[in-house]
């Protein structure tokens, strides 16, 4: 990624999109739409200082919406370009509201509100789309329950939980548990607030707040002037404080018995090798469930998973080896079933219900988290990217190639790589990119030759 | 005529074509809609089989 930031031959469009493409292979007009950063990409060191001081938090995406960003903000800490961006849907100033105070902040004034959307229109004799893909959404499958249950959760974001970057740094707490903790914290802060003004009662009066409130409301209170002024209030601000107190309480008890998920569950296949979804295999779920599964084994060594699949497809090189590894050394069960439904029991743990096929008997286990490997899907924008480049798209969504020529679109001189063309892992990626190179290099030759002759 | 190439998407294959290209001493404009590269393997936090990190 640094290298990409630093070639001299690389001109890093972030923040960008296509708006247009014109003309032929060897001869492309490309006009690019540079969306607004508002914070100036030659004057931003990216030192943090302005997200660190902004007051408006955002659900964070590259977190799988389990952490928090600010409106102001770099996509991950170690992205390239380094340079902030700020949300417009979201930043105070942008909404119309007053803030700035990134603006004051910031010691390069990088910060520019008034920076508008460019267009730049860049000369190109070959194209690469290498677009990606979208994880499908298993919200689809409602027998799984992924909206409903908090510790039903997608690959991806078990792949944030275990990053010591992530949103846990790396602990694998239980989304369910995660949410006790967050309203403990907001109760907390209440209390604490509504605290201090009976602390100020308290003392004013020399008097207990319970021992004030059971007299006050027996009617027993032996008031002086003074407290009889104070009274009110003070039951008031004690009836408030009691409302939040009670709950809190009522949660803290409840978080004692939480601990990090140890008992795992992976289900395969989720919206792949489905007829209602995708039919085909996309290849790489098996892999990274089990890679998955080392690593929350790695991590803590009480952990035990369950990879629950039709079969396991470790069809690469070096995987067959990983895959017993795993099993051998990780702690890892493989479970040849189709899992059928998860419910929930009463202290939010999943539980499996499936057929057993060896025993062939159906049964019910329970789990601390499951994670569902959720198929690879093409990106939502894949029409709207095909359309503008007059590319065609095949059956599944993804964009058509021909067997004999499997990087080359229909259009000459537009070539495709990576998931874009069709599920694929990081090492047939990086070697299809590869080609991609090359085939482009040999269309703008062919080119240059073609007018040389 | 032009030997500039356009790579739409900075994810890992962007990122190989685009380094690939300017290796063999082309100009490469690298396109992406994120505010940085990396795509989703700079969601990963390890790769297999060699669980090196994805970063």
């Amino acid at each position: 990624m640094l290298d990409v930031g630093r070639h001299p031959n690389i001109t890093l469009l972030a923040y960008s999109e296509l708006e247009k493409i014109e003309g032929e292979a060897g001869n492309f007009t490309a006009i690019i739409r540079r969306k607004a950063r508002f914070v100036e990409e030659d004057k931003c060191t990216g030192c943090g200082a302005c997200t660190e001081i902004c007051p408006t938090s955002v659900l964070d995406l590259y977190n799988e919406g389990h952490a928090e960003r600010k409106a102001i903000y770099s996509w991950f800490a170690q992205g390239i370009p380094s340079t902030h961006v700020i949300d417009p849907d979201h930043c105070r100033v942008l909404t119309g509201k007053k803030c700035g105070i990134c603006q004051k902040k910031c010691e390069a004034d990088a910060i520019n509100f008034d920076q508008k959307e460019s267009i730049l229109e860049l000369l190109v004799g070959a194209v690469i789309v290498a677009t990606g893909y979208d994880v499908f959404d298993p919200a689809k499958l409602p027998e799984y329950r992924y909206t409903q249950l908090d510790n039903v959760i997608t690959a991806m974001e078990f792949e944030r939980f275990l990053s010591a970057s992530g949103p846990t740094e790396g602990h694998i707490y239980r989304p369910s548990d995660r949410k006790v903790t967050a309203q403990i914290a907001v109760f907390e802060k209440k209390v604490k607030k509504s605290q201090k003004a009976l602390d100020r009662f308290e003392k004013n009066h020399g008097q207990d707040s319970v021992e004030f409130y059971s007299a006050y409301k027996a009617g027993s209170l032996n008031a002086n002037d003074d407290l009889e002024k104070d009274q009110d209030k003070w039951a008031k601000k004690y009836e408030a404080h009691l409302e939040n107190a009670t709950p809190l309480e009522a949660l803290k008890e409840k978080a004692k018995g939480f601990t990090s998920a140890k008992n795992l569950a992976f289900i395969q296949c989720v919206g792949s090798r489905d007829l209602r979804f995708y039919p085909f295999c996309y290849g790489y779920c098996c892999m990274h469930s089990i890679k998955e599964a080392i690593i929350a084994h790695e991590h803590d060594n009480d952990t035990h998973s369950v990879i629950f699949g039709m079969d396991i497809r470790a069809v690469g090189k070096g995987f067959e080896v990983y895959k017993v590894r795993g099993g051998n050394n990780s702690n890892i069960s493989y479970k040849r079933s189709r899992v059928a439904e998860i419910t929930k029991n009463t202290d939010e743990s999943p539980v499996l219900i499936y057929e057993d096929t060896l025993e062939q008997k159906v049964k019910r286990e329970t789990f601390d988290l499951v994670v569902l490997a959720t198929a690879c899907e093409p990106v939502k924008s894949t029409q709207k990217i095909a359309d503008t480049l007059s590319i065609d798209v095949d059956a599944y969504g993804f964009f058509k190639t021909q067997p004999a020529d499997p990087l080359d679109t229909s259009r000459e001189g537009i070539f495709v790589c990576g998931c874009a063309h069709s599920p694929m892992d990081i090492p047939e990626s990086v070697a299809q990119a590869s080609s991609a190179a090359a085939r482009a290099v040999q269309a703008i030759m062919k080119k240059n030759n073609k007018k040389a002759s | 005529m032009t030997n500039d190439i356009l790579v739409l998407g900075g994810g890992i294959a962007g990122i190989q074509s685009s380094l690939d290209l300017a290796e063999m001493g082309f100009r490469v404009h690298l396109v992406e809609s994120l505010a940085s590269i990396g795509g989703k393997m700079a969601q990963l936090d390890k790769t297999f089989p060699t669980n090196d990190c994805a970063i």
